[in-house]
């Protein structure tokens, strides 16, 4: 038993740390603010020849072979660097096209050929179901994932309309509900509930990550920013922010970690454990990103700073693959791990 | 990363499990005095007669020298078996989780031998005199003076705060030796004999009702330097590597007792009427949500202990991170015992023991010790904030 990356784990971190850096920079990024595509189809494609889209993905099913744990490494730094672009909805929809048999559209997707938008069926009164599409500019599929499915729709299937969207790098559309002709790959029953649960894990990586990033760049402020002729870090009250965000942190990082591995050893508290993930990184990655901004003060508050791209992330991770009642509502259903 | 268990770690739950079955007491634990001490060490020498005792502790000091998965393994199995006691209400907590700790790093071959098998074997209660009146959260700022006389420490002064003193045959005790040098540098760690002459021990009555809290005077207390631990004036390098282990894996069995009182909380929210006076309790939105969410953190808990125990078994030491996890359960803690509050409804004015079956109010009380005790949680925080993440001292 063992919670810490290996050596090649870390190795593969640092890898994606590098290049988020180089090529995910959220001030170059900034350009993109409001665009309908956030990604440039070139960026995008190096990271499908890094093999980020397929990390997770058996070798059988065209995938680079590692498991959910490092997916989830992977995901956690995507979280942590506020990464925008479709990269959950492509991971997983490479995954249910391949189960789904639809070798040549897994291959697109995992060559970066074919960007996957995310969408799930949002409601706004009594009889108004519709879909809430995120990243869909650019995208050649939408994965669509409802209760009882998810499907791999292509994208000029939908009748989509732009909305507004809090966060300017995660493009936010609406569609009437397709009507289930259109699906070029689908997955039903256990098969769907899988690749959900898959999906509710790495979102939590991406929130646990969140926290992650949130708590280094209050730390980093608090050890350089000086008020009173002294670094504002030796404040108590300063400091013990910054401890509570590393408690968040640890908590959802080590509980999503947890869950990665049991959810890939098919263990049967495994769907106990990746709710209990998805709630402990929910709450760790929305309190982190609403700290992190008022621990940079006035400087916190501009659109310049990163500081409010983690608070608007964290808020449509929230929200995606269920929200938090939702997930808190799953988790009091199952039962205690025996 | 994994979750896997060895073959010997497997054969371990199942061996840890049957005997539980075979050994666990049914009767509940006398609350207070000579018959609580009985029970306490009756129940050590159970362990130690099974195996049980020390199961982390290296074997050349009577442990069974397995690994702290192992240890977690033994808690976890406790739990389940539904004992009708918590393990960390125990007068054999300060000998199995500080001093014996504290002698297996830092005591003399003659030390081990006098004291370790004693704490293993239930022979002898240790108690813990390290707060005073004057001296809290700053505890290098003690004052309970300690002069050399010969082959003695002459002790005077006062400890506070110092659970099972009063059934205690000894005490790990911080003095001050050298009142002229820096605060830190002037303490001396020494094992105390509870029965010496000029030893006054007076109970505090606690808010949770529990006897067993004393404050401890010394009037020219007579202690041999051999008790010396780690050597003179050493003392606060001594006493971090008690709170180091303390704030690593000494409250364990705590952090997963805590997993299963959740679980029992839920089963009390399905059965009991809640708020609306006609529905369970879990019914009620605000209570599901509150107890997912304690059931998501307690499961959160365990994985950080998971994660320490990972990080420790990588350095060989438990580090300043085990403060996180600490200060994560301390605070849980509380929330769970103030959650219950709300479910129980009208019980939640009936007071009840703190140890027992189907006790809440009891515990309710007592838990407001868990942000206190063992370093309060402001310095917890101090700790996470210089020591884990580097912000620098006030």
């Amino acid at each position: 038993m063992d919670l810490l990356p290996t050596a090649e784990q870390d190795e593969i971190v640092a890898t994606v740390r590098s290049q988020l850096r180089s090529d995910f920079d959220l001030h170059t990024l900034a350009a993109a603010d409001g665009a309908d595509v956030v990604v440039p189809a070139d960026l995008w494609r190096r990271c499908a020849e890094l093999g980020w889209f397929g990390l997770g993905l058996e070798e059988s099913l065209g995938g680079v072979g590692f498991g959910l744990a490092e997916e989830t490494l992977l995901v956690a730094e995507l979280g942590a660097h506020a990464t925008p672009g479709p990269f959950l909805a492509t991971v997983l929809g490479a995954r249910v096209a391949a189960l789904a048999g639809r070798s040549d559209v897994a291959a697109a997707v995992l060559a970066g050929e074919a960007p996957v938008a995310l969408a799930e069926v949002e409601s706004s009164g009594p009889d108004e179901r519709h879909l809430r599409i995120t990243d869909l500019g650019g995208s050649r599929y939408v994965l669509v994932v409802d209760d009882e499915r998810v499907a791999l729709v292509p994208s000029e299937s939908l009748d989509a309309t732009a909305a507004e969207s809090i966060d300017l790098l995660v493009p936010l559309a609406t569609a009437p509900l397709p009507d289930g002709t259109a699906a070029v790959a689908e997955l039903t029953g256990d098969d769907a509930a899988a690749v959900r649960r898959r999906g509710t894990v790495l979102v939590a990586a991406a929130l646990a990550g969140i926290a992650v990033g949130t708590a280094e760049q209050s730390v980093a402020y608090a050890l350089d920013r000086e008020q009173f002729g002294v670094p504002i870090g030796s404040f108590q009250a300063v400091k013990h922010r910054c401890a509570d965000m590393a408690v968040r942190a640890e908590a959802a990082t080590s509980q999503v970690r947890l869950a990665a591995l049991a959810l890939a050893d098919g263990r049967p508290d495994a769907a106990f454990q990746v709710e209990a993930a998805r709630v402990v990184a929910t709450s760790a990655a929305i309190d982190n990103a609403q700290t992190n901004v008022f621990n940079h003060g006035g400087i916190g508050f501009t659109w310049e700073h990163t500081a409010h791209r983690y608070v608007t992330r964290a808020q449509v991770l929230s929200r995606t693959l269920g929200d938090r009642r939702d997930h808190l509502a799953l988790l009091l259903d199952e039962p205690p791990p025996a | 990363m994994n979750l896997d268990l060895t073959d010997e770690e497997r054969a371990f739950r199942e061996e840890a499990r049957t005997w539980l079955r075979e050994h666990l007491p049914t009767e509940p634990r006398p609350p207070e005095g000579d018959e609580m001490r009985a029970f306490d060490l009756a129940w050590q020498r159970t362990l130690f007669d099974g195996g049980w005792a020390g199961i982390n502790w290296p074997a050349e000091f009577g442990g069974r020298g397995l690994s702290d998965i192992q240890q977690m393994i033994w808690y976890e199995e406790f739990a389940l078996a539904d004992p009708p006691f918590t393990l960390a209400n125990s007068c054999t907590f300060v000998g199995n989780m500080h001093g014996g700790p504290t002698l297996i790093v830092n005591g003399t071959d003659e030390q081990k031998a006098r004291y370790l098998p004693a704490i293993l074997g239930g022979e002898e209660v240790w108690c813990q005199g390290f707060s005073e009146p004057g001296a809290g959260s700053d505890l290098a700022g003690l004052s309970t003076r300690a002069e050399i006389d010969g082959d003695h420490l002459v002790v005077t002064g006062q400890k506070t705060w110092t659970s099972y003193a009063h059934v205690a045959d000894l005490q790990e005790l911080l003095v001050r030796t050298n009142p002229d040098a820096p605060k830190h540098k002037g303490i001396t760690w020494v094992v105390c004999d509870m029965r010496s002459p000029g030893i006054d021990i007076r109970p505090i009555r606690t808010m949770s009702h529990v006897t067993d809290f004393c404050e401890v005077f010394y009037d020219e207390v007579r202690i041999p330097l051999a008790n010396v631990v780690g050597g003179i004036d050493n003392g606060w390098r001594t006493a971090m590597s008690t709170l180091s282990f303390e704030r690593g894996t000494g409250f364990m069995a705590d952090q997963v007792e805590l997993a299963a009182t959740v679980e029992r909380l839920i089963d009390e929210a399905r059965v009991r009427t809640g708020p609306d006076g006609m529905r369970p309790a879990i019914a009620d939105d605000e209570i599901a949500r509150r107890l997912a969410t304690a059931r998501a953190e307690v499961t959160a808990l365990r994985a950080m202990t998971i994660a320490g125990i990972s990080r420790n078994a990588r350095t060989g030491v438990p580090g300043a991170e085990g403060s996180m996890i600490r200060l994560f359960h301390g605070e849980l803690h509380q929330r769970v015992y103030q959650l219950a509050l709300e479910v129980l409804g009208p019980d939640a004015l009936r007071l009840t023991p703190v140890d027992g079956e189907g006790v809440w109010t009891g515990p309710y009380l007592q838990s407001f010790a868990y942000t206190i005790g063992g370093g309060t949680t402001d310095i917890q925080r101090n700790i996470v904030g210089e020591r884990v993440l580097g912000l620098p001292r006030a």
